[in-house]
């Protein structure tokens, strides 16, 4: 459609909105209540424009032409409009610049700032406030308002984590939108009318994993995030864009650090993975890198002590002590969250010291690398059938959010010469959600369920049957038998219908994670169902690298090599990054055998306690590099300037190892293993734009490892994924105060069996290692099961705890 | 030049040896300074007691010389630092940075920052010339240096000025 804007013509699609229009053009026009991915509402009036189209003879279907000039005769709107809400018309022209309209907006900037506290001093929002700039680019700079104005409370706190200042809200209904059309749960609303209306919600809190959002869209300083409050202004932050390293989806943040310590992570737009939305697990959940007892210098022990020394130093004593040790004996393993430089330093040294027992952890059992057609996020937002298996809401919250739009039925909008529309016409206010296309299956009722259309319980411990009973409903005409028909847990008629569902969708889905990864027979089976409903599959990994890692073949060269029997006594030597295995005493006595264990951490934890060496880590936040997330994509990570003291990555560690070796390494530094990485990916890894580059590698892992049937196991804990790192829990109070300490979930008849309460702390040995949580009691959990967090030593699956170990810790004994 | 134009030169002479001296015998007598001098800088109270300063950091913004640090924290409502939500933890001027322009004078909102006429800054030391809220809040005279040398003596802060505080701090003794 042609339109024109003030002097400029340009061509634009049909639905797209005027205020668009006016972007595209290259003009501006002041709004507050539009949001990128929201409804447009038309709520805070900033947008006005005058807003006029020609007209057709309803008789003839001619122009109606100007007598004066031939040319069609434009009828302007009685009123100015707002932008945000008119659909464009074929002619239509827009003015922004006349008097009038100009007159009109100064009109709103004084109607806005009326009840406008005027605080910016002490905002937090303060140098980044939209108001602020529209204010100051619209506004007449003066006041006329010499009254009293309205005073509501300061500080309401909505959450742990969120803080509501209800006098500088402008009732733009950003943040009551939000919570409906993106996690889909009604939470706040406005309460009262007119100049007393104010933002609150009906019980406490924000139950949603995805609070931390209203903070970044919130034009004015009215909610704020509580765990930065008045940390620094805005632009005393370092503003780094980069990758979140908490889960698997590669969201992109901006860490906001000033004077080396993090102060705010907000979210970043990447159109194709996050959007502009990131969960409370990646926003909050960076306490712990400011940490008081960061270890910051290399330690090496010197007559039982841990003394500190330089990394040279550090690095001579294990280059003298691996003298003693014959190739293969020596172990090395990353953790699953290091960058692919990380990976290809760490294989150069493996390479070089002539080892294959070279891992990452946690690895899950079956290959996280999807196999046949990989889903993107965008198919997933775009599915017309969706089968998710596993916790997504916990597992990888961005998956949650692009599921959720596939319910909307709505595609992503097409991208404008000034970015992602600020009002997509097409979505409304509490659209109706397509809940069929969804089904979810768990072990235990999930958060997702309440949205789906076809939700199934299955079996704790039982994803190879079920699966394999749907295998069967896809490929065999037989009918199943009875035990099929129990691991299915649903009716077999439900079971059929989603087959039929998935099978007859144009762009079917299916989603799985750590729960199905627990199992290779699982996998296996989840594969053979999407080939048989011709379905893409999207593979949630672990953690933020683990299709990375395996993918550059960070693997043992066999199997008896894994993580799991190097630190069980199968290697002499092990140089440990990022993990505390000797959590778990059994291992701590093997750990005691070593000759050399050199730990690469932050903290000091039961491992390092083991230690001949320690040598400082550097956080996900701190690191240069790439990723590649659940999509396949690779996604720059970039260092905030953070002071990690003497803290390197495993690239550094081995540049100083490499030169007390006497050797130059590939992957001595990130230049270096990007050298590598384009030689074994035909991927350049250089200058990655912020929003990833889709690009399939040239090879295969290297390194296939051939996994062994695992017999089936049985136990009464089921380890969980977490949004929440419960290895970071302790040193992320706010988060903690959010969302509760590491939880052992159960259902009420097991906890009244063992007479435990919610909220009880409690000591269980879960498999060997003592885990410390909080009792929860809950309807969700299946009978004769508890649920438990994982962590990285201990992956998702079915262990066993002996519940003899069980101790209620008392409320004292925690204080002190 | 002839002879009476260098008896009209000494004329100049003889006369000034009549004249009160201009020069002040500086440290010993205290100076006047102008009444628009800007020395160092000041953190006023209001007449409760309370700071003025609300720890915006906006004269660090200003500041040509990045003199200036400050972090902020959050009041406690029963025990509050200064009006409002917000008060500053910690404030910093680097002395030698400081080129004493008034520019954060000029940016304060609540004009809690005022230079004031002391100009006796010099010290021995760096981390001397940085300058915390412990020196700065009014009611504490004379420099870092004059005010150690006052306690090892055993006296009062002696400092060079006559003119007494600036206008702007007129008045305020709290």
């Amino acid at each position: 459609m042609k339109v024109k804007v003030n002097d400029t013509e340009l061509e634009l699609a049909p639905g797209t909105s005027a205020i668009d229009a006016v972007f595209a053009a290259g003009y501006d026009v002041p709004y507050f209540c539009s949001q990128e991915y929201m409804s447009p509402i038309g709520a805070c009036r900033m947008c006005l424009a005058k807003v006029g189209a020609p007209r057709q003879d309803r008789a003839t279907g001619e122009w109606i032409l100007d007598e004066e000039t031939g040319e069609p005769k434009i009828f302007y709107f009685p009123t100015l409009m707002a932008t945000c809400t008119t659909a464009i018309m074929e002619g239509m022209v827009i003015d922004t610049l006349s008097d009038e309209v100009r007159g009109a907006q100064n009109g709103m900037v004084e109607f806005t700032l009326i009840n406008h506290p005027l605080d910016c001093p002490v905002c937090d929002k303060g140098g980044a406030c939209e108001l602020q700039d529209r204010a100051y680019e619209y506004g007449s700079g003066l006041s006329r308002f010499r009254f009293d104005k309205r005073h509501q409370e300061k500080h309401h706190a909505l959450s742990e984590l969120i803080t509501l200042d209800r006098e500088r809200c402008i009732h733009c209904k950003r943040c009551v939108r939000y919570f409906e059309e993106v996690p889909g749960d009604e939470v706040l609303d406005f309460i009262e009318r007119g100049g007393h209306t104010y933002i609150g919600t009906l019980g406490e809190g924000l139950p949603s994993n995805f609070t931390g959002n209203i903070t970044d869209i919130c034009p004015v300083g009215a909610l704020l995030d509580a765990t930065s409050r008045f940390r620094g202004r805005n632009w005393e932050y370092d503003h780094t864009r980069t990758t979140g390293l908490d889960d698997a989806s590669g969201s992109a943040i901006i860490v906001d650090a000033r004077t080396g310590r993090i102060e705010r992570i907000k979210a970043a737009l990447n159109a194709e993975v996050n959007k502009s939305w990131i969960d409370d697990g990646t926003r909050f959940g960076h306490e712990y890198v400011d940490a008081e007892d960061r270890i910051k210098t290399p330690l090496v022990r010197k007559e039982g002590e841990l003394v500190p020394v330089t990394w040279e130093e550090a690095t001579g004593y294990v280059k003298a002590k691996l003298e003693g040790i014959a190739d293969k004996e020596l172990g090395i393993v990353l953790r699953a969250d290091a960058t692919l430089e990380e990976g290809v330093a760490a294989k150069a040294l493996a390479d070089h010291l002539q080892t294959g027992q070279l891992d990452h952890c946690p690895r899950p059992k079956a290959s996280v690398l999807p196999e046949g057609d990989a889903a993107r996020f965008t198919d997933l937002a775009t599915a017309d059938a969706i089968f998710v298996i596993g916790d997504v809401s916990e597992e990888v919250p961005a998956v949650d959010l692009r599921i959720k739009d596939a319910l909307k039925g709505v595609s992503p909008p097409a991208s404008l010469p000034h970015g992602v529309p600020i009002a997509d016409l097409r979505l409304k206010e509490r659209m109706p959600r397509k809940a069929g296309l969804l089904t979810v299956a768990a072990p235990y009722r999930v958060d997702l369920m309440r949205h789906a259309g076809r939700s199934v319980c299955y079996p704790v411990g039982g994803e190879t049957a079920f699966l394999s009973a749907l295998v069967k409903l896809a490929t065999v005409e037989d009918e199943l038998s009875e035990e099929e028909v129990a691991a299915l847990g649903m009716p077999v008629d439900e079971g059929r219908a989603l087959i039929e569902r998935l099978a007859q969708a144009q762009n079917a889905v299916i989603v799985y994670g750590s729960f199905v990864l627990a199992s290779p027979a699982a996998r296996n089976a989840v594969i053979a169902l999407a080939k048989a409903v011709k379905a893409k599959v999207m593979v949630m990994g672990p953690m933020a690298n683990s299709y990375g890692l395996e993918a550059i073949g960070v693997m043992p060269s066999h199997a008896r090599y894994s993580y799991q029997q190097m630190i069980r006594g199968g290697a002499k030597a092990l140089i440990l990054s990022g993990l505390d295995p000797a959590q778990d005493p059994s291992v701590a006595e093997a750990l005691k055998d070593l000759e050399l264990l050199v730990v690469h951490h932050h903290f000091a934890n039961a491992t390092t306690a083991l230690a001949d060496v320690v040598l400082p880590a550097k956080t996900g936040y701190e690191k240069d590099g790439t990723v590649v997330n659940l999509e396949g994509r690779y996604l720059p990570v970039r260092s905030a300037p953070v002071d990690g003291g003497q803290s390197e990555d495993f690239t550094g560690l081995v540049r100083y190892l490499g030169e007390a070796l006497g050797v130059r390494l590939d992957g001595r530094s990130t230049r270096s293993a990007k050298r590598a990485l384009n030689h074994l990916l035909a991927v350049d890894l250089r200058d990655l734009p912020d929003e990833g580059l889709l690009a399939k590698a040239k090879s295969r892992p290297l390194r296939r490892v051939s996994v062994k049937e695992q017999e089936a196991v049985s136990g009464n804990v089921l380890l969980v994924p977490s949004m929440v790192r419960p290895e970071f829990v302790s040193r992320n109070p706010q988060l903690r105060a959010a969302f509760g300490d590491v939880a052992l979930c159960l259902h009420p008849d097991d906890a009244d069996q063992m007479k435990l309460v919610g909220g009880e702390r409690v000591r269980l040995s879960v498999d060997g290692t003592l885990r410390k949580a909080t009792v929860r009691v809950s309807e969700t959990v299946p009978q004769g099961i508890m649920l438990l967090p994982a962590t990285p030593e201990q992956p998702v699956g079915l262990v066993s705890a002996d519940l003899a170990t069980l101790v209620k810790e008392s409320s004292e004994l925690e204080v002190a | 030049m002839s002879v009476l134009d260098i008896a009209k030169g000494m004329g100049v002479t003889l006369g000034h040896l009549f004249k009160r001296p201009v020069t002040v015998r500086y440290p010993e007598q205290p100076v006047d300074v102008k009444p628009r001098f800007r020395g160092r800088h000041h953190l006023l109270r209001h007449p409760s007691g309370l700071e003025k300063c609300i720890g915006c950091s906006l004269c660090a913004a200003a500041c040509p010389a990045y003199a200036i640090y400050v972090e902020a924290a959050e009041n406690d409502p029963d025990d509050p630092v200064s009006p409002g939500e917000r008060y500053a933890s910690i404030y910093e001027i680097n002395m030698l940075r400081c080129i004493f322009c008034g520019m954060c004078e000029e940016a304060c909102p609540t004009g809690a920052i005022v230079l004031g006429h002391e100009f006796e800054l010099a010290d021995f030391v760096y981390q001397d010339f940085t300058y915390g809220k412990d020196d700065m809040l009014v009611g504490v005279m004379g420099s870092k240096w004059q005010r150690r040398e006052a306690t090892q003596k055993g006296r009062d802060v002696r400092v060079g000025l006559s003119s007494g505080p600036r206008p702007e701090l007129e008045g305020v003794d709290y």
